[in-house]
């Protein structure tokens, strides 16, 4: 491989985890929202835990704020308010990972599970109280339980994804 | 407990508090930032309108390029979705046009099949001439049902034609002026109408009987009765006036069964007469070869006139249509060569049983005659015996010779 393919899979490999964030909000493509009365899931929940919990220096902070901003431009949130919750989950993320000696799947997702109940449950108080929004509380709980049911499926094609640049072994 | 509520401390702080190597702001003052702006948001701030309308413009113009990949992947899969389509419609087009194709050669094979037939009995009636007519004056004697029509000698109206009110026929022309004519209802006394009576397609003539309702005539003794209750009068075409088949009336259902008379209930109210249709049938000269053979010039001079690819087309399409028709000739050949095996063996079978019953008859007549000889030597045996004293002088047979036989049975006369 020359240098400048080398560079190009560096920063595709860097940037990956941005990319794919922003790309899904721009696009309106999480999932959050779809034409299935009771399927839908949160996409870039998935991406930031993931991403916060594994490689924490490729998302930026920022770039997450700034994330968080777009999305709630676009889906007509009050702004600010996707910002909060995505940070959250990434002080979520990274409180995991500084406590984590062992990581495993398993705890990860129920640490993942309990984060986006709390968040989730933050954003259904706020818009339903303070923004006068009304969310149905159902289609909130089965996108939490779609949503913690395919971080497993989504956590190993990230790992797949990982293990081609960096080897199976160094993803864990 | 204290170390681990350190820990948990500890990590919180780092997660929150602390900056990575490339970040410039804390988790904490971020969370901080949303929500400033959330409450900025709530307080409807200009600030945040701004910033609103400043994010739109960015993903309006970022989302071109965002949505790039996933245009093109959406292109591609509706593109490869099409062909897809495409390909099945194909498929079911194939199959169709293959049905099409095997219908509309059974379709020529039942149309030559039934030009031949009708050649056969010579009875392929067309419509020559149809008139449309008003009815003038309806004359409501008892003993004359009939109506004068607009129509007469000038609009080639002629004696005998039939008169339709719709499809339904309801009588004939008698007499014809050169702007006017008369029509004879069925239901007149006079009118009498050749007549098959379906589904049995029995023969009968059907006369009028002043009222509005019709008389079956001349039906076979057995067929009066029941058996024709309820069913359907047809024209029969006897008599090559009419073409046959044109719907009369239908069979009133006799409620006492001794009455001997069908009546028919006519289809069309024939007091109600407003506007008729006056038809005359020729007989259409069809001939299969030479129908088949007009066709063939016909197709002649239109490939001639086609471009060279247009004929070749033609001609592929005439090659396929005798293909299938050879085909199912084939097929039928096959289906008769099989039959006539069939019947060949049972002919040899029934041959061989016909020999066996000879000659089981040939015995029995054996049998029968030596009976009857020995039944015949007993009463005069001695008559033709040598041996008898009594016969030295007459000339006699040695026992068991042909000619002792022959002396037996004809009871020693000889």
């Amino acid at each position: 491989m020359n240098l400048a393919n080398k560079r190009i899979y560096l920063l595709l490999y860097k940037y990956f985890p941005l990319i794919l964030l922003y790309t899904f909000i721009i696009n309106d493509f999480d999932f959050t929202y779809t034409d299935y009365e009771y399927f839908s899931f949160n996409f870039s929940y998935i991406v930031i835990f993931y991403y916060s919990l594994k490689r924490s220096q490729s998302l930026g902070y920022i770039f997450i704020f700034l994330a968080g901003l777009f999305n709630d431009v676009i889906i007509g949130t009050p702004v600010g308010l996707s910002s909060l919750m995505y940070l959250i989950l990434c002080g979520a993320g990274a409180y995991l990972r500084n406590i984590t000696l062992r990581p495993s799947l398993i705890k990860d997702s129920l640490f993942f599970l309990l984060t986006i109940l709390i968040i989730n449950s933050i954003l259904f108080l706020s818009l339903n109280f303070f923004f006068n929004y009304e969310l149905n509380s159902l289609k909130e709980m089965m996108n939490i339980a779609f949503t913690f049911v395919l971080y497993f499926l989504f956590s190993k094609i990230f790992d797949l994804f990982e293990g081609f640049f960096v080897g199976t072994d160094n993803v864990r | 407990m204290e170390t681990s509520r350190d820990d948990f401390v500890i990590a919180l702080r780092s997660a929150f508090l602390k900056k990575g190597t490339q970040q410039r702001f804390s988790l904490l003052s971020l969370i901080f930032f949303s929500i400033i702006f959330l409450i900025f948001s709530s307080l409807n701030f200009k600030v945040v309108d701004y910033l609103k309308i400043a994010i739109n413009e960015i993903v309006y113009r970022s989302s071109f390029i965002v949505s790039g990949p996933e245009n093109f992947i959406k292109n591609n899969y509706i593109i490869v979705q099409n062909h897809f389509d495409l390909y099945n419609a194909n498929k079911k087009n194939e199959l169709e046009i293959k049905k099409f194709k095997s219908d509309d050669i059974s379709r020529k094979i039942i149309e030559f099949e039934n030009i031949r037939l009708k050649e056969i009995i010579n009875d392929y009636f067309v419509n020559d001439n149809e008139v449309v007519a008003k009815v003038l004056i309806d004359k409501k004697s008892p003993f004359l049902r009939s109506i004068a029509i607009n129509k007469g000698s000038k609009d080639s109206i002629k004696l005998g034609m039939a008169v339709l009110d719709g499809i339904y026929f309801i009588g004939k022309v008698v007499e014809v002026n050169y702007s006017t004519s008369r029509v004879l209802l069925i239901s007149d006394i006079n009118s009498k109408i050749p007549v098959a009576i379906e589904p049995n397609n029995t023969q009968a003539i059907m006369s009028g009987n002043g009222l509005e309702k019709g008389i079956i005539e001349y039906i076979n003794k057995d067929l009066k009765g029941n058996e024709i209750g309820d069913s359907i009068v047809f024209t029969s075409g006897v008599g090559g006036l009419f073409k046959s088949g044109i719907p009369i009336g239908r069979i009133i259902k006799k409620k006492d069964p001794s009455i001997n008379q069908s009546f028919v209930n006519f289809y069309k109210d024939l007091s109600q007469l407003k506007y008729v249709k006056i038809l005359s049938f020729k007989k259409e000269n069809l001939k299969f070869e030479t129908n088949k053979k007009k066709e063939n010039n016909k197709v002649s001079t239109e490939t001639l006139k086609n471009s060279t690819d247009e004929n070749i087309t033609l001609i592929k399409r005439q090659k396929e249509i005798s293909d299938e028709i050879r085909l199912k000739l084939i097929e039928q050949n096959i289906i008769l060569s099989e039959k006539l095996t069939k019947l060949q063996s049972e002919k040899k079978q029934l041959k061989k049983l016909i020999k066996e019953k000879d000659i089981i008859i040939q015995q029995e007549a054996e049998h029968h005659k030596n009976k009857e000889f020995l039944e015949l030597n007993l009463l005069y045996g001695h008559k033709c015996s040598k041996n008898n004293v009594k016969n030295i002088l007459k000339k006699k047979y040695k026992i068991g010779s042909p000619e002792y036989k022959a002396c037996v049975m004809s009871k020693g006369k000889n």
